[in-house]
């Protein structure tokens, strides 16, 4: 503890400029009605003037329930028991109802992920605007709604008057939670929290986001706190990070020196367990963090990393409580590790020997011009007008036995819809799916029998909902052993179930266990199992991973590609995250509002030429390595209706490429899918000169 | 003998009820020994509200059990010197005391209050326990399939609803309505729900087990069928199954009455239900839809439907309540709660004891459900 203050007093004699924001030694704990429960223990951290904190842990970490305490909003249960909290060298602990009232939202505002839970759905934008400078700056009506559209203008809107007059819901998901944004700054805050701004969001419109963030921060002046689980996004919007486990700060420093030279083992292994470019499944393969996440009542004594950290040495690390040490010649840089002196940081990581996958073998599932069209009628009574939602609108690919393939998209492109076409809980509008000779478009899943079922299965994406919560974990896939026709008597059945367990890698024991009772990781673990349990040749994992925390998507990215080697399944891997479809696919397939617009290797598809879309895509994603350099494409605007879509190539109303093609030829007619290098093919229309001249979006540096 | 002052009637009633409290400890004491293995019922011991409740729920669930101990004098007899005489009055013949008082035929007001608590919780539950199961059963295919269907049985259940219920029941006691069969077939068809329910339980979960499937199945319809015939038609062949036509006729009305609401509630949450990932497993599984809703959908939705249950049982007491006061569906004689506190209403100036000792029993078991549904609402909403 005297190290801390030491260095803290460093600081500030260093620093002649107050600091927006200095927290200290602070601690929250949450009483429930049988026990005291900390959820942040002696926390620090400084915000200086225009500075941009990044907050960065897994969920459960304590990271929001920092920014809570920061606006003193921690509800009836959690109280701050000990350390300062002090904005602008006033302590926020001490300060009466009445003075938090006129600080919240004028001096410190936060923007929280749902954006249409920040606004009121019943109130126009202009309205709920307006109330901001009208509450804490007195101006009059028509001066505060003058202030509102400079603002929605600020924030990038497209025409700020329509937009005035809208309410909420009329607006797309990033319009939103610009809103979100311009009403935050409305009273020119001292101090910005965002508690995960962009998670809700596609890819393209969070690179947006992040741009207009970043791009605030530097012509207000406004200090950030932004708490994300997402390493890159704050590598690109922070200068500063701290990084959380398990209700402390384990290391803090200058993002991009913290992330060249880590001094902590967590923030090691989170590097690792996450795809960079040049992350390869066979050659680099992605490092889990081994154990779970300590539950707040269960924290091991000393370091609480302790239990999962490959550099743990008993005796030491478990003696006492670790407090944060000072990483000498860096700036303002601390880690709460005791052997951070002794570690060789620069050592590769430990070589794991994973088997080369197999070649793929004959092609299993083949769709051709397939389409989906939903009717829906506009009127109460179903006399409204015929609307149909082009959902599909033409898609084609074939996969082979063994390999997998990713399908890449933004929400609403159509790759849901797909996925339900190919289990059948859809039927195709046109075209054809056909799994092993037999076509399936027509054949809704009722009508397929079990043997057909157990073929193509699928494994869901949110694991707190794929499971039923009043049902055991066994009694569950011994379930989907009976429909499969899979066994012969109970004990046979019961046999296979833990079998499955081992696949899965989880303890048998948990048979018996309710699903409550089971982590994220675990219950996708149990999805799996449930998926894999009649033998399937075809498994749709519908983003299997995203909704689980960074160290755990490792571990089960790593165990479903494992299953899928050893029974030469082939894999349908829908996501949005390229980071990881570059990692573990074998072949990628980009869609867009309906249409295939690229298919091919994922070399082929990761390196130029691209299609626009894929390029932009490519773009958005935000990469956690100050060593990869990328090229910016922000698109404008939002994914067009699949009610009304753009006549012409769907992708026309945002792409940078359409001046370079002659006669305006975008705007009238669908590009053919055309084949570039053998097995890549895209729809577009521009020329092969052009396409020629495309620059890689991502380089890696040479160090 | 002489008449009993206040404290030595409390210390009587205490007395009385010893077989009630015997039970109530070790069965609470039972509990809480196992309630971190009891699951929601378990948890029910965290919530004082709950705790409360469920006391109070139990005491007259073993009331009711042990009326036959508890009581000191057979509810019907009458003693002409006992006439509207009040609390602790002692009996001339000097057999004993009426503790409560004697009405206004001489009965002991405290055994009828006992007796009838019996009538009202073989009722009350079983009515509500029917009229879940009706509304189960239609209101799930309605919010999970939807569409016509749905359109169709909401439609329905709104009809039903907005008729008035007192009317309704008058109706169906008339005895020109009574003459053309109209309550036996109206429980014909609602008795019969319940078999249907099992039936599409068991099948649809054990449909790949052929033995199995029919064994359980079997079981069903022969016991089923069986207690369907005596209770609602009257004419079990072994002669085991039988109901009083009066209260057939009040049993079916409040069945029909409360099956509307249950109906969509349970709509309601499949609505809800039917959106969660693993109906969609389910579905990709290949299961049929009685399945998903019996045996996906319906265990999820339980929270809802048991606080419902537990304040539908206190709605159908009050109902039943109402009328016996009116004199509806009840023998002439009878100990019921709500014809006793008819019957002590003409004298309530003289004599007020034989309506209010009725009404707070009956007012103390609605607040104990009440009272339990809260708890057991805060509970389930817990983690």
């Amino acid at each position: 503890m005297s190290d801390l203050l030491q260095t803290q007093s460093q600081t500030r004699s260093q620093e002649t400029v107050t600091p927006i924001l200095e927290i200290e030694n602070l601690s929250i704990s949450f009483f429930t009605r049988s026990r005291e429960i900390p959820a942040v223990m002696d926390f620090s951290c400084t915000v200086m003037p225009g500075e941009a904190m990044g907050l960065v842990g897994e969920s459960g970490c304590g990271k929001s329930t920092v920014a809570l305490a920061v606006m003193r909003d921690l509800g009836k249960n959690g109280r701050i028991v000990g350390g300062r909290i002090r904005f602008k060298g006033r302590d926020i602990t001490e300060m009466s109802e009445r003075e938090l009232r006129e600080l919240r939202g004028s001096e410190i505002a936060m923007i929280y992920q749902e954006p249409m839970a920040s606004l009121n759905p019943a109130m126009k934008i202009g309205a709920q605007l307006a109330e901001v400078p009208a509450l804490h700056g007195g101006l009059s009506k028509a001066d505060a709604l003058a202030r509102a559209r400079e603002m929605v203008a600020a924030v990038k809107l497209p025409d700020p008057d329509r937009i005035l007059d809208a309410y909420p819901h009329q607006l797309s998901g990033g319009q939103q939670q610009r809103i979100v944004i311009a009403m935050a700054l409305m009273a020119r805050p001292a101090l910005l929290i965002l508690d995960e701004p962009t998670t809700a969001l596609d890819v393209t419109v969070e690179a947006g986001i992040v741009d207009l963030v970043r791009e605030l921060a530097e012509t207000q002046g406004t200090s950030m706190l932004f708490i994300s689980h997402n390493l890159g996004l704050v590598m690109e919007t922070c200068n500063r990070l701290c990084v959380m486990y398990s209700g402390e700060a384990v290391e803090t420093g200058n993002v991009r020196r913290v992330f060249a030279g880590m001094r902590h083992p967590y923030t090691q292994a989170l590097f690792r367990s996450i795809p960079l470019p040049g992350a390869d499944k066979t050659a680099r393969p992605l490092i889990a963090i081994p154990g779970n996440f300590p539950l707040p009542h269960e924290r091991p004594p000393g370091c609480n990393f302790g239990p999962r950290c490959q550099y743990f040495q008993s005796g030491r690390c478990d003696a006492a409580e670790i407090p944060m040490h000072e990483v000498p010649g860096h700036d303002r840089h601390g880690t709460r590790c005791l052997r951070f002196e002794e570690i060789d940081w620069a050592a590769p990581p430990p070589a794991k020997e994973t088997p080369p996958s197999p070649p793929p073998g004959e092609v299993v599932i083949r769709a051709e011009n397939l389409k989906k069209y939903y009717e829906s009628r506009g009127g109460g009574f179903g006399y409204g007008q015929r609307r149909i939602v082009k959902a599909n609108e033409q898609i084609d690919f074939t996969a082979r036995e063994g390999e997998t393939l990713a399908i890449v998209g933004e929400s609403g492109c159509g790759k849901s819809t797909l996925a339900k076409v190919l289990m059948g809980l859809e039927t195709a509008s046109e075209g054809s799916v056909i799994l092993d000779n037999a076509a399936i478009e027509r054949a809704p899943v009722e009508a397929r029998g079990p043997g057909l079922v157990s073929k193509l299965q699928m494994v869901f994406q949110n694991p707190f909902d794929t499971l039923n919560p009043s049902m055991t974990v066994g009694a569950q896939i011994i379930r989907a052993l009976e429909i499969f026709g899979v066994g012969t008597s109970d004990a046979d059945r019961r046999e296979r179930m833990l079998r499955l367990l081992d696949l899965v890698k989880l303890p048998r024991a948990f048979a018996e266990r309710k699903p409550r009772q089971l982590s994220g990781g675990q219950k996708q673990r149990v999805g799996i199992a449930r998926a894999f349990a009649g033998n399937a040749r075809v498994v749709v994992a519908d983003e299997p991973v995203s909704a689980l925390d960074v160290s755990v998507q490792a571990a089960v990215t790593d165990l479903l590609m494992e299953i899928q080697r050893e029974n030469r399944t082939t894999l349908l891997f829908i996501s949005h995250d390229l980071s990881v479809v570059r990692y573990l696919s074998d072949r990628v397939l980009v869609m867009y509002l309906g249409h295939v617009v690229e298919i091919g290797t994922t070399d082929q598809v990761f390196q130029p030429p691209y299609h626009p879309y894929t390029e932009a895509l490519l773009s958005a994603v935000p990469i956690a390595d100050p060593k990869v350099e990328k090229t910016r494409i922000v698109l404008e605007g939002d994914i067009p209706s699949a009610v009304n879509p753009p006549p012409g190539c769907p992708f026309q109303t945002r792409c940078r490429w359409k001046a370079q093609v002659p006669g305006g030829l975008c705007e009238t007619e669908v590009p053919p899918l055309r084949e570039l290098a053998a097995g890549h093919r895209i729809k577009c229309h521009l020329p092969e000169s052009q396409l020629a001249t495309m620059q890689p979006v991502i380089r890696i540096a040479v160090e | 003998m002489d008449d009993l002052s206040w404290l030595q009637i409390l210390t009587a009633l205490a007395g009385r009820f010893a077989p009630v409290w015997i039970a109530l400890v070790l069965t609470l004491a039972v509990s809480v020994w196992f309630r971190r293995r009891l699951g929601l019922y378990g948890r029910l011991f965290d919530s004082p509200i709950g705790l409360v409740g469920l006391v109070m729920l139990l005491f007259w669930v073993f009331t009711a059990i042990f009326a036959d101990r508890v009581i000191l004098f057979d509810p019907l007899s009458q003693i002409a010197q006992m006439k509207n005489k009040m609390p602790g009055t002692a009996i001339p013949t000097g057999i004993g005391h009426y503790l409560l008082g004697g009405d206004n035929l001489g009965r002991d007001v405290f055994s009828r209050m006992v007796m009838g608590a019996r009538r009202v919780l073989i009722i009350a539950p079983a009515a509500t326990a029917f009229a879940f199961m009706v509304g189960i059963t239609l209101g799930l295919p309605a919010g999970y399939r939807g569409g016509r269907l749905d359109t169709v049985l909401s439609f329905i259940a709104n009809l039903v609803l907005a008729f008035p219920v007192i009317l309704l029941f008058y109706l169906l006691v008339t005895p020109e309505i009574r003459t053309t069969g109209l309550p036996i077939y109206l429980a014909g068809v609602l008795f019969l729900f319940p078999i249907v329910f099992l039936v599409l339980l068991w099948n649809s979960r054990f449909f790949m087990h052929r033995t199995r499937r029919a064994a359980y199945i079997g079981v069903t319809l022969v016991i089923g069928l069986w207690a369907w015939s005596g209770l609602a038609l009257n004419a079990d062949p072994l002669g085991v199954w039988s109901m009083d036509p009066n209260l057939l006729n009040v049993f079916v009305s409040v069945v029909f009455v409360n099956a509307p609401t249950v109906f969509r509630i349970t709509r309601g949450l499949a609505l809800d239900l039917a959106t969660r990932d693993y109906v969609a497993a389910a579905q990709t599984r290949g299961e049929g839809p009685w399945y998903i809703m019996l045996w996906e959908i319906l265990p999820n939705a339980r929270g809802p439907l048991i606080v419902d249950f537990c304040l539908r049982i206190g709605y159908t007491t009050i109902l039943l309540g109402t009328l016996g006061f009116f004199g509806l569906g009840v023998a002439p004689e009878s100990p019921d709660w709500g014809s006793t506190i008819n019957a002590g209403r003409k004298l309530l100036t003289i004599a007020p004891h034989p309506a209010l000792v009725p009404a707070i029993a009956l007012m103390s078991l609605v607040l104990a459900l009440n009272l339990l549904a809260d708890g057991l609402r805060e509970e389930s909403l817990r983690d």
